[in-house]
């Protein structure tokens, strides 16, 4: 865990700057962008979900960014709890529901104790016939570790150091989730080299059929 | 069906000529030394408040992260070298031939993303000697392992130390594809691909006593004069 206060003294960023001075801050952003885009395809997410001019890092936004991982982990538990419960799960999907069910709601206790009392209550979820039918809760496992993943990864720029270093822990526990969960379905677990991240708003669009 | 943890995934483990070996402290660029230097430059902010990303969104990148990136460049090379020899000698067969061909692919894309942000300040290639890990099996399958949920917990560490927002969004990108191939592998090798609910991070330093302890990095490329203790002579 970071260990520091965060408060960043006036000047330290213009000392560290020095070193780098021979390059340009312009031509170094546009040389990442142009590297992450030709290794994920998706060089005007990147750019979008790494510039977001103006915004500023803050416990606020840490709290809204964390408060949305607190919705997906809640709705990541509720489902893996419902799929168990229906039983109709066997050998290896039957584990790895139960293994990564346990481990969601950890994340999701971890989660509320970050964002504190405005954490509330879960919302209700519905996941049809998805906790039933053993084909469609993989389909379903997969698109929803892989979602969760995807916008946690593009949030991460927006997180306060400390935050980041609290959120990390939980995103690639996330990651092997997905990877187990596609390993399962016959798929190749780490499809790209690059994970491509996502937006909140394709994140909420992607959960909206799970809420009641 | 994947029944249990590894009892232990260190790289120390892996111990398998004896000999007395630095690892990344071989490290070509600007000899061993500077490297160390840098590496415990990114550690040491940790613990003050002067490397934390600034409160504004258009952070830049600094010198700190050009330190990050050769850190991370340093075990994407270990790693790519590890698969592609893998691939090379062609022990492997079905489902771990296809994880190294898959996975060594990304590990050396990369290594051609961290050389082509860091240019001419990337740090070069080491030398790497296997110790025949990569000739069979279920060594590979073991050293694997240790690899990927190690790149998982140095990669962990090092990215809030990140300033500038483009390199963190790499950073953090390929973070959750390591996680992946850990879980992949750990799979392959019959372990839970998440066995806990929470990873937690590694230092550079104890990223880089672990690496040296395997002495799979053997040889100095030739601008390396400076080196002041004994080649590797195994």
């Amino acid at each position: 865990m970071i260990e520091g206060n965060g408060t960043k003294p006036q000047g330290a960023e213009d000392d560290q700057r020095t070193g780098a001075a021979h390059l340009s801050r312009a031509g170094l952003l546009t040389r990442s962008f142009a590297v992450l885009g030709a290794l994920a395809g998706s060089a005007i997410g990147a750019a979008e979900l790494a510039a977001a001019p103006g915004s500023q890092l803050s416990p606020a936004r840490d709290r809204e960014i964390l408060t949305l991982g607190l919705l997906i982990e809640r709705l990541q538990a509720a489902f893996y709890a419902e799929a168990l419960k229906a039983g109709r799960l066997t050998g290896e999907m039957q584990q790895f529901a139960s293994e990564v069910g346990g481990q969601e709601q950890e994340h999701v206790a971890y989660l509320a104790a970050a964002v504190g009392p405005s954490a509330g209550k879960s919302p209700g979820f519905r996941f049809g016939d998805a906790t039933t039918d053993p084909s469609k809760f993989l389909a379903t496992a997969v698109s929803l570790e892989e979602t969760g993943l995807a916008v946690y990864n593009g949030q991460g720029v927006n997180l306060t150091p400390e935050a980041l270093a609290a959120a990390a822990r939980v995103v690639s526990v996330e990651a092997r989730h997905a990877a187990w969960a596609r390993a399962l379905a016959g798929d190749v677990p780490a499809p790209v080299a690059v994970d491509v991240p996502i937006t909140v708003s394709q994140a909420k669009s992607a959960f909206a059929p799970y809420l009641t | 069906m994947p029944k249990s943890n590894p009892p232990s995934l260190r790289l120390s483990d892996f111990d398998l000529d004896g000999a007395v070996r630095e690892t990344f402290a071989r490290l070509p660029h600007e000899t061993r030394s500077g490297f160390l230097r840098r590496a415990a430059g990114a550690g040491s902010v940790v613990a003050g408040a002067a490397a934390l990303r600034p409160t504004t969104a258009a952070a830049s990148a600094t010198a700190g992260d050009f330190s990050i990136l050769n850190f991370a460049l340093a075990l994407e090379y270990l790693q790519a070298s590890f698969y592609t020899e893998a691939q090379r000698i062609g022990a492997l067969h079905g489902a771990l031939a296809q994880q190294a061909d898959v996975v060594g692919g990304h590990e050396r894309a990369h290594v051609k993303a961290f050389k082509s942000l860091l240019g001419s300040a990337a740090i070069k290639e080491p030398s790497f000697n296997f110790h025949g890990v990569t000739e069979n099996p279920d060594a590979f399958r073991s050293t694997a392992v240790a690899f990927e949920d190690l790149a998982v917990a140095a990669y962990k560490q090092q990215a809030p130390l990140i300033q500038s927002r483009a390199y963190l969004a790499g950073a953090l990108a390929i973070h959750s594809v390591e996680a992946r191939h850990a879980a992949w592998i750990r799979r392959l090798a019959g372990f839970l691909p998440a066995a806990n609910a929470f990873d937690d991070p590694l230092s550079d330093s104890k990223v880089i006593d672990i690496v040296n302890s395997t002495h799979f990095v053997t040889l100095q490329t030739p601008d390396t004069s400076a080196q002041t203790s004994p080649g590797f002579t195994g």
